[in-house]
């Protein structure tokens, strides 16, 4: 037991940190009891993962919530607008995980998201693999979560009733990450 | 209750989607006024999603107020009718049943090249009538205020001749699309 432990002690980490051009992060809501949906373009994600020893792994997400883009500039203004993400003042999305555990498809990051000033703790629930692209390493990490709105506080003024517009906002994401420099 | 419409009278199925449509037509005029008034945010979300929803209904009444002027006998104009006011009921008519698809029809692919998605009320979620596409929105938004245009000036013909029937003609053409008027 011991000597598994030890193993599981060294088994090594390996920090990734995200293609941007080859990742995707998006979302979506009900709006009059249609889907909307839109996407991120600028994130920064740091990983640092074992496949071995996902209690010593640690997954890191900022989102620059102005870089939102559902194809429509009054959609995305009003999104990005003081009564929901309230971008001028919080310009950025912070998830840290606090535990990544592994689970029947994969991992789960549990986590603190911090999203318009305000942070609770959020599951982040991903598949990771690896791939040897022309004998360079790179990492997939794939999944969907879904956020309540409402616990951020994207919901001043009217907004604040969800007869219009959905209390859950689901985040998919698609990431390609590549192992970081110097590690 | 009459169910089929005879040569002279028209059923009362037919005068019922007849006035439901005028409902909701005056409907959707309110709600786009107090839509195109209204700042953004929520309220005004709310109303166009309305006025997506009343659209949509009524280009289903539509579809069936037409399989029902096929499948039943359409009540005669009086023979007393001069030629060019025969034409002119006829092209109004026609005008009306067309702008009853065009209105909703426009709507629909407006709402889809901009990539608005709508529902009928919240039940299902519509398909997208055409793909994402600022210059088609623009064409559209320009076609639906136009053919809005047209329908005020066809419904005000409408209306005039079915007062002219009634109180200069003093015949039964705006009697009989009347629920609660006798049989003549």
């Amino acid at each position: 037991m011991v000597g598994i432990a030890r193993a599981a002690e060294v088994a090594p980490v390996t920090r990734y940190t995200l293609d941007q051009a080859k990742s995707a992060l998006e979302f979506q809501f009900v709006q009059a009891g249609a889907q909307n949906k839109g996407k991120i373009s600028r994130l920064a994600v740091t990983l640092d993962f074992s496949a071995d020893n996902p209690a010593a792994s640690k997954l890191d997400v900022v989102v620059e919530t102005g870089s939102l883009d559902t194809g429509d500039k009054e959609r995305d203004d009003t999104l990005k607008g003081a009564d929901l993400l309230s971008v001028a003042k919080f310009p950025q999305a912070h998830f840290t995980s606090t535990q990544i555990t592994k689970t029947a498809n994969g991992y789960d990051a549990v986590g603190k998201l911090t999203l318009r000033g305000v942070t609770r703790d959020i599951h982040v629930p991903f598949s990771f693999r690896t791939a040897d692209e022309q004998g360079k390493p790179a990492g997939y990490l794939l999944g969907k979560t879904t956020i309540k709105r409402l616990d951020f506080g994207v919901s001043q003024g009217d907004w604040k009733s969800t007869e219009w517009v959905g209390n859950d906002v689901s985040v998919s994401y698609s990431l390609r990450l590549v192992p970081a420099a110097g590690h | 209750m009459t169910f089929r419409n005879t040569p002279a009278r028209w059923a009362h199925v037919a005068q019922f989607l007849h006035w439901l449509i005028v409902v909701l037509v005056i409907t959707q005029v309110i709600l786009a006024n107090i839509a195109e008034d209204l700042p953004l945010g929520m309220k005004k979300l709310a109303m166009f999603a309305r006025h997506k929803s009343v659209g949509i209904t009524i280009l289903g009444l539509a579809v069936i107020r037409l399989l029902w002027r096929w499948a039943n006998p359409t009540p005669a104009l009086p023979s007393t009718l001069k030629p060019y006011e025969r034409v002119l009921a006829g092209v109004t008519h026609f005008g009306l049943y067309l702008l009853l698809f065009a209105m909703p029809l426009t709507g629909w692919m407006m709402t889809s090249a901009r990539g608005f998605p709508a529902s009928w009320f919240g039940f299902f979620q519509l398909p997208d009538f055409v793909p994402k596409n600022d210059t088609l929105y623009k064409a559209m938004k320009q076609t639906h205020d136009t053919l809005a245009l047209a329908l005020y000036a066809i419904v005000f013909l409408h209306v005039a001749g079915a007062l002219k029937h009634h109180f200069m003609l003093k015949d039964d053409v705006l009697r009989r699309m009347l629920p609660f008027t006798k049989k003549p």
